[in-house]
């Protein structure tokens, strides 16, 4: 009888799911997210593509000059992802000295290109 | 209406065999749309059964191996022509034009065609899903026709006639006969909800025991044919339980222009089976499934002597009022 | 009808992971069961052999997604405890909200999941629905809704807001009052009593001669939870109860499931608002120093337990992963023999099967042990947990 009574109250009342993609639902701060790096603090220590467990982190070449606690460094490489074979993890975030890389609270997204690198 | 070209209309086009889909793919929208809605989600849109009947003519027919061919593609298409003629006979603006004596059991034979060939289609699919569906299809099929045919015949015993417009007729004049038989009516939609084979009664097409039971291995058209089956047998089995508990589409006054009187007859003819689709629904959203040997317990121990126990107060209701 | 073999699996609707189970049928009864696991071995142990300690938690996260944190937290809670790492009171309070929170989303899953499985679909939906607020605060406080990453060795990721306590604390409420309201549904409801009573019936004995384990051998009077008989994180200081069951069929397995969906609830409030201040990890030295240990855990299976073998350097050498599904697998074959064919989709889905948790290395010594009447053809230990018959490398 109390099924009853909940569907009849169901039948009445607005339903909780919704027609996606033309509502959405918020996303909370701490998602995480599509993998992204800031280019412009970034000193390339290579510490991202070492703790990466699923190994989707090469080094390429990114020559740029950046300041890290008041030093100067000559960067050398810069890290390069492939953004679906990431398992957003996090453990690349939580080990990055500067910050740089860090994964957003956004969705990683699709398409149809199976190649994407985010770097 | 005796005029050829009207009956040719009234069978084809309204309230014939176009309306006749139309109303069936409403009605399916409908039951889909008050389960999801019962389940608090929202459903699909209106224009759903349409696209997957579409969708699924279009789709490629797989012949497993060694399976009868013919009998395959013949079994969709003499279930979809058994239902929509059975439908001719269900009043649905007023008495039908091709109402005779004896149309109820024709009706509710031609209504049971549909389950014998899911029985043969499980038994030729060559495919132990199948075979064992096909199995319960026909032990449900004898555990529910017994008190399914006794509760439909009861109106018929009280109202003296075997002809549904008739019944219709009658109720006209006097009480509608859910008043009379409330017994009768409860047996006539637990059937019909086993005749259709819905939750708690889909024991054949047991999706989590038996994949698809008879359905397993019919794709494409026939599929989309068969489906189209069960969804013409609803409209079939609710406005068969309008008409014959209901008062069906008829008030208990006629109204002057013959045309006002099909109006109001049609809306009361929608009126009435929306609200027999309701309570379908309603059990369908509540329960869960049988185990087909719980469902020869509950059946023969309850189903079938409360039907007989409405037949003999009709027999003994009757023989009182034919004395007195 | 004579006797047909049913093939259940690998590919069924009824399974959610592959299995296959060669059922040998008379009509509607069942005579025999042959069971054959390991669709879902992914050399997970082979690969944790060559990941240090810090990339090896993620991927023993993987091995499941449902009991995802009890993995990575039962090797990380022995590689602290060989490394003789004491990891702070706050970090062990979040451990266990979010263990919690798991059992939570995975008996809710898991009553949806038995429901559809008779055909209810209606008890499916409103379980699920109600499962949405505890994935909501998991995405809230970890970032994502299964497959957690709280976990370190040392301690835990990421700590707990104020705002997101709040906002889990103001969750619960409606969550108690669904809970209960199942207990009443469960209680009541003519279709799921009618399915679930009187199926799959385990007396204590069997359940302890064949090993089962968590809510289907407490479902049969066996009083055995491991945070309650080798206490581990915050277990020990917070109050809750252990549900046994006497009725030993798939219903007592319901009972004690939701049973266990309260106490659960219990356990986080009382978490979330006595959360010690502090920090939330300590650092760990790279290599571990050589040892054995076996780390135990009450997954929401049942008791998951990790054999580690350490060698002095940044890896483990061997990891063995028994998990609970694992040992609850000769109950479901003992008991579906002489049940209806229409009760394997339920019997299976009592002990609440998870493949891809199951599927390890298993090497059965089948001498000096008693084999059951052709009920499987995987020989039977007659020690519960069937450690004894575990072969080693």
């Amino acid at each position: 009888m109390s099924v009853l009574r909940e569907m009849i109250g169901n039948l009445l009342s607005r339903p909780v799911t919704i027609l996606y993609p033309w509502t959405k639902v918020p996303i909370p701060e701490t998602f995480r997210g599509r993998i992204a790096n800031t280019d412009e603090i970034c000193i390339g220590c290579s510490k991202c593509a070492q703790v990466c467990p699923a190994t989707v982190i090469a080094m390429i070449d990114g020559p740029r000059d950046v300041e890290f606690r008041g030093k100067k460094i000559a960067r050398k490489k810069r890290p390069q992802v492939d953004l679906y074979k990431c398992i957003r993890c996090g453990l690349c975030e939580r080990h990055c000295p500067t910050g740089s890389i860090h994964l957003e609270h956004i969705h990683a997204g699709t398409g149809t290109d199976r190649d994407v690198k985010v770097s | 209406m005796t005029d050829p070209v009207l009956t040719v209309l009234y069978i084809f086009v309204f309230p014939g065999f176009f309306f006749l889909f139309a109303y069936a793919l409403f009605l399916s929208y409908l039951d889909r749309k008050i389960a999801a809605r019962m389940q608090h989600r929202v459903g699909p849109p209106v224009y759903q059964p349409l696209a997957d009947l579409i969708k699924m003519l279009g789709k490629e027919v797989i012949n497993p191996h060694g399976v009868d061919v013919r009998v395959f593609d013949a079994i969709p298409v003499v279930a979809l022509a058994a239902v929509m003629t059975a439908y001719l006979y269900v009043p649905v603006i007023g008495a039908s034009p091709l109402a005779f004596q004896g149309d109820l059991v024709v009706v509710l034979y031609l209504m049971a065609l549909p389950t014998i060939g899911l029985f043969l289609l499980g038994w030729l699919s060559r495919n132990i899903f199948s075979a064992i569906g096909g199995i319960r299809a026909v032990t449900q099929l004898f555990i529910y026709e017994v008190p399914f045919f006794l509760a439909l015949l009861t109106p018929a015993i009280m109202a003296g006639s075997w002809s549904i417009s008739e019944i219709v007729l009658w109720q006209q004049q006097n009480l509608w006969l859910v008043f009379l038989q409330p017994i009768g009516f409860i047996v006539a939609l637990i059937g019909l909800q086993a005749k259709l084979e819905r939750t708690p009664f889909d024991i054949p097409e047991a999706e989590t025991e038996i994949v698809a039971g008879p359905w397993t291995e019919l794709t494409g058209r026939r599929l989309a044919l068969m489906h189209l089956t069960s969804e013409i047998s609803l409209v079939v089995g609710s406005s068969l339980i309008a008409a014959l508990f209901l008062g069906g589409p008829l008030l208990p006054w006629t109204l002057s222009p013959p045309w006002m009187n099909a109006a109001v007859g049609f809306c009361l003819f929608l009126a009435k089976t929306l609200a027999v689709l309701f309570v379908l629904s309603s059990i369908t959203v509540a329960t869960g499934r049988f185990r087909i040997d719980q469902l020869n317990d509950i059946g023969w121990k309850y189903i079938a002597s409360a039907a007989l126990v409405q037949v003999g107060i009709v027999l003994v209701i009757d023989y009182l009022w034919v004395t007195l | 009808m004579a006797e047909v073999v049913v093939p259940i699996g690998p590919h069924h609707p009824a399974l959610k992971e592959p299995v296959n189970f060669r059922v040998i049928a008379d009509g509607e009864k069942i005579v025999r069961l042959e069971l054959d696991l390991s669709y879902n071995h992914r050399g997970i142990e082979k690969a944790a052999e060559q990941r240090n300690f810090i990339r090896v938690l993620p991927l023993l996260e993987r091995v499941c997604g449902i009991c995802s944190h009890s993995h990575a937290t039962v090797f990380a809670k022995g590689i602290e405890e060989i490394m003789g790492l004491e990891i702070p009171p706050r970090a062990r309070y979040i451990r266990t909200i979010i263990a919690e929170l798991e059992r939570m989303h995975s008996h809710l899953l898991w009553l949806g999941v038995a429901a559809h499985e008779i055909g209810f679909n209606t008890l499916f939906m409103w379980t699920w629905r109600d499962r949405e607020a505890v994935q909501d605060t998991l995405e809230e406080m970890s970032g994502n809704r299964v497959h957690y990453g709280m976990n370190e060795i040392g301690g835990v990721r990421r700590d707990l807001t104020p705002t997101q306590i709040e906002a889990a604390l103001s969750r619960l409420p409606n969550l108690e009052e669904r809970i209960k309201k199942y207990v009443e549904m469960v209680n009541s409801e003519e279709t799921l009593l009618i399915r679930f009573r009187g199926v799959g019936r385990m007396s204590k004995e069997e359940a302890l001669k064949y090993g089962a384990v968590g809510p289907t051998a407490r479902a049969s009077g066996v009083d055995y939870d491991v945070r309650r008989d080798d206490p581990y994180l915050a277990y020990a200081e917070v109050p809750w109860n252990v549900i046994t069951d006497d009725h030993g069929d798939v219903y007592g397995r319901t009972r004690v499931r939701i049973g266990e969906l309260w106490e659960s609830t219990q356990i986080v409030r009382n978490c979330l608002e006595n959360i010690p201040a502090g920090p939330i990890r300590i650092d760990a030295p790279k290599n571990a120093p050589k040892g054995e240990i076996l780390s135990r855990y009450e997954a929401p299976r049942g008791e998951l337990a990790h054999y580690i073998r350490t060698n002095g350097t940044d890896r483990v050498e061997r990891v063995d992963i028994r998990s609970p599904t694992l040992a609850n697998w000769t109950s479901v074959a003992m008991c579906l023999v002489n049940q209806n064919l229409a009760d394997i989709p339920v019997i299976v889905a009592a002990i609440d099967p998870c493949l891809s948790c199951t599927c390890r290395m298993v090497v059965v010594n089948q001498k000096g042990s008693t084999k059951g009447t052709d009920a499987t053809n995987v020989g039977i230990a007659s020690d519960p947990g069937g450690w004894r018959n575990r072969g080693r490398p």
